[in-house]
């Protein structure tokens, strides 16, 4: 309150009596805004799913994603598949057709989902302040070229371009294919990036490096980067998402990793071995969740940082 | 017989950080036809109490306790209107003439249908004709020419017409009350008198009651009848003009007065020193700063005409630039401050062409020439405390004898500026008022001693009651550090007070140049005579002259738009000016 005194001497000073201690309480949020209700909701459950992983390593056999390592087609434990079988806990969320152990499945596919998403968004994110930074800041010719590229590779389908790529290399590591979808993903952060620093070159503070006699290498990285966080984190859960969708979307359609399990491989699996058929919903059904889990958590996030950075977002 | 009655209004904003009492029991009355402003520094209150009459709180304000009251009403407490009735109200008994007409102004409709628009929301359909012809009665009463303007689109008009535009709209059902808020603020001073007495004209014409909003002690001596003064949301003063400005009761309202300077009135510096300190001297007489025929063009247009002009800094002195938006001003300062390259001719500073320089000779030259810029929000980088701002150019131009040394000389150009270290440094530019960002802004230039400092409008944006002292640290820059100073303004009183010459920049031309005693003082040149008749001050036996003044010194402005004439008055020592 001090603070906010200092900024505006001409303002009346907030007068908190009379107030309900809910609203106090909620206030009290307002002062930290890391403390967002969204954004610890998002990054609980992207930790649950990183949990899963860790905790799924030490507590749970993941040899079980091979083939045979139980009875085929067992149902989640407690309920009945079509053989009249019921699920026990040797196979708590059952198996699939060839006998694979789903939560094994899960424990090693769904942070290797998250892990493509997070390396393309972040090879992506580096393409793009760096490509956005020398186009905002050179201008000129270099910006010409930066932005007819990025525009043009905007409206090319990435699916399109990495099915061919995939169908014609075939089996390739998680690490490539993360590098093959963060070609697609750096276009929105370079022109986002390159936006901002077109704004804050004429910034006030900016000007006022450059006569400290800062070098350029000091005006982007020092004055200006530190205040695109905001916008860095944003773009950067959001390109998250995107390479995730993309690669489910190529695992799905058989194109991903053969020998590692994804999710979108593992319901690749379901839909080719009529899994909707046979109804074995939780062969498909339990990785789509996971993944509905992790897109809803990284939009509680984005959200979150989107009220982190713009106060008036925030609502009583 | 009062119109608009406030009765102990209080508007309160609840926030995240608590409820904001922005008007604390506020109570005034406006009689018919008179003219009531209202003053006070940005988050007074005054903006937030007009448009409480209208019910037009900006969301999630709301007026807590009080009543209004508009007598023509049958109901006359507003507060208890329904929202339909309310909006019946708006524009017909009280309209709202905005700060920008810019942003006001429908950008893809004429003139006249955005009038039409106004009319039928309150009086339903009617016929062409009959629109038309109230428009046309609208926007002759703004002094406008209704078979033109009216036709045209927004962006086809000047700042001052689509101001006038803006009125005709809130004069055109008649109202009994106009809300004025800052009309003028983003005009210049000759279309700011030629707007202001437009507005008083209709005003008086139609018999309505005028709230006008500003901030301008001079202005509202001008124009208004009664004034209220506004601080921290309380009325702390309200009287007829006169009283006001001749005997002021109130501390504040005292301030708000003083901070105003005056042309030919007090000096608001210090005296000189006996000895003032010496400046930069080259052993061959190589001028300090020297423009050669520089010019400045941006595609099409030019910004800056040829001119040339040599500063030496023997003995340090500050020589004003001053003049209208547009009137390439702040393209000369970027200029010298090598921001820019010069279309034609060369800028040098101690003999060498600033933008040919190699990158050690790049260094030295930031470090002898420095800068304050208009707007102390910005030059501070929100990521960092103010310190960065002081102790990155510091230490980049090798001043620094290690972090003890770099914390002294802070603390030290702090007090210089008349800042208390403890309560600026180790602080967050945002827990800092505007006043004293530019206040460090001037500290972090005396830190670093260069020889000769741009000073780019460092006060406009600066609450007028720090005015004078931030001139006055800038000056005692002078006096005390031998710093030659640029000073760029548009505020002929400010730079008649501190500068030591003064050239007046009319669209890229200089058009009078001289010491500021002659300029100012006794101007010669047509544009320079119209921009100081225009000056609002707050002095009431001054006559600010009638519409029809304003106009003729508009078409005269016209009329020597195209030829450009110098007049040179006096010189100084040191200083030379010429154009080619």
């Amino acid at each position: 309150m001090e603070d906010r005194n200092a900024a505006a001497p001409e303002t009346a000073a907030p007068d908190m009596t009379g107030l309900s201690r809910a609203q106090l309480r909620r206030m009290k949020r307002f002062e930290n805004p890391w403390l967002n209700p969204k954004l610890l909701w998002g990054l609980g459950l992207l930790l649950g799913i990183v949990a899963l992983g860790i905790l799924g390593r030490i507590f749970w056999d993941t040899e079980m994603v091979f083939t045979g390592s139980g009875l085929p087609r067992q149902a989640p434990v407690g309920i009945e598949n079509l053989r009249g079988q019921v699920g026990s806990w040797a196979h708590p969320l059952g198996t699939d057709v060839t006998g694979k152990d789903i939560l094994a499945l899960l424990i090693v596919g769904a942070p290797n989902s998250l892990y493509v998403g997070v390396l393309a968004s972040l090879i992506g994110m580096s393409i793009g302040i760096f490509l956005g930074f020398s186009a905002g800041f050179i201008g000129g010719r270099t910006d010409d070229v930066i932005r007819v590229g990025s525009d043009v590779m905007i409206t090319i389908p990435p699916l399109l371009i990495l099915v061919v790529f995939q169908a014609a290399y075939g089996d390739i590591s998680l690490t490539i294919m993360a590098i093959l979808i963060a070609c697609f993903v750096w276009q929105s952060p370079t022109r986002l990036i390159r936006a901002q620093v077109l704004s804050m070159r004429e910034s006030g503070y900016v000007q006022m490096a450059r006569l400290s006699g800062a070098s350029t290498w000091h005006i982007m990285f020092r004055e200006m980067l530190p205040n695109l966080v905001p916008y860095l984190f944003g773009s950067f859960i959001a390109n998250v998402t995107t390479s995730i969708v993309t690669a489910v979307g190529l695992e799905v359609l058989g194109l991903g990793p053969q020998r590692i399990p994804t999710l979108g491989r593992v319901i690749y699996d379901a839909i080719n071995s009529g899994a909707l058929i046979q109804n074995l919903w939780w062969w498909w059904g339990i990785p789509t969740l996971l993944l509905a889990v992790m897109f809803i958590g990284l939009l509680l996030v984005n959200l979150g940082l989107d009220e982190v950075s713009n106060p008036r977002l925030r609502r009583l | 017989m009062t119109i608009l009655d406030f009765k102990n209004v209080s508007i309160d904003f609840p926030t995240s950080t608590g409820i904001v009492h922005a008007v604390t029991d506020v109570s005034l009355s406006i009689g018919e036809g008179r003219r009531i402003g209202f003053i006070g520094e940005s988050g007074s209150g005054k903006t937030t109490t007009a448009l409480s009459a209208m019910r037009m709180l900006a969301s999630p304000g709301f007026v807590s306790g009080g009543e209004i009251h508009l007598h023509s009403l049958p109901e006359s407490n507003l507060l208890k209107l329904s929202d339909e009735d309310m909006r019946n109200v708006r524009l017909s008994r009280i309209s709202y003439i905005p700060q920008g007409a810019m942003n006001s102004l429908n950008p893809v409709m004429r003139i006249e249908n955005q009038i039409w628009d106004g009319i039928v929301a309150h009086e339903g359909a009617m016929a062409e004709e009959e629109l038309r012809q109230r428009s046309n009665r609208a926007l002759e009463s703004v002094g406008l020419d209704p078979d033109i303007v009216g036709q045209l689109y927004p962006h086809e008009l000047s700042g001052g017409m689509k101001q006038r535009v803006c009125i005709a709209i809130g004069v055109c059902l008649d109202p009994d009350l106009i809300i004025a808020d800052e009309p003028t603020s983003a005009l210049d001073v000759i279309t700011q008198r030629h707007v202001m007495q437009t507005l008083r004209d209709v005003q008086g014409k139609i018999g309505a009651g005028l709230i006008l909003i500003g901030h301008d002690m001079g202005l509202m001596a001008q124009s208004v009848d009664e004034i209220g003064v506004l601080k921290k949301g309380e009325l702390v003063e309200f009287g007829p003009v006169r009283q006001i400005i001749e005997d002021p009761q109130h501390p504040y309202t005292r301030e708000l007065i003083s901070s105003v300077p005056l042309v030919g009135g007090e000096s608001f510096l210090d005296p000189k020193p006996a000895t003032p300190a010496k400046g930069y001297a080259t052993e061959d007489g190589t001028p300090l700063l020297e423009l050669r025929s520089v010019s400045k063009t941006y595609g099409a247009v030019t910004a800056l005409h040829p001119m040339s002009f040599s500063l030496d800094g023997e003995e340090p002195k500050i020589i004003s630039i001053v003049g209208q938006s547009g009137s390439g001003k702040s393209t000369m300062g970027s200029l010298m401050l090598g921001f820019n390259e010069p279309s034609t001719g060369a800028v040098l500073f101690k003999g060498h062409d600033i933008n040919r320089q190699s990158a050690p000779e790049a260094l030295a030259f930031r470090k002898d020439v420095q800068a304050v810029f208009q707007d102390p929000y910005a030059c501070f980088n929100p990521f960092y405390r103010v310190n960065h701002a002081l102790k990155f150019p510091f230490e980049r131009f090798g001043l620094s004898e290690g972090p003890a040394h770099v914390q002294q000389a802070m603390e030290d150009a702090c007090r210089a500026v008349g800042l208390a270290p403890e309560t600026v440094l180790g602080r967050y530019p945002h827990q800092l008022s505007g006043g004293q960002r530019q206040r460090l802004i001037v500290a972090r230039a005396l830190m670093l001693s260069p020889k000769l400092l741009i000073a780019d409008e460092p006060v406009s944006m600066v609450d007028a009651s720090l005015r004078a002292t931030i001139l006055k640290n800038i000056h005692d820059l002078k006096d005390q550090h031998g710093i030659s100073i640029v000073y760029i303004t548009h505020d002929l009183a400010t730079a008649y007070h501190v500068s030591d010459y003064v050239m007046v920049l009319y669209k890229g031309h200089v058009v009078e140049a001289g010491p500021p005693k002659d300029v100012i003082g006794d101007p010669q040149h047509a544009y320079t005579k119209l921009l100081i008749s225009s000056i609002p001050w707050p002095d009431l036996d001054r006559d600010w002259g009638s519409s029809e003044d304003a106009e003729a010194g508009l078409a005269e402005l016209a009329r020597i738009d195209g030829r450009h004439e110098m007049i040179l008055r006096s010189t100084i020592p040191g200083f030379s000016l010429g154009v080619d």
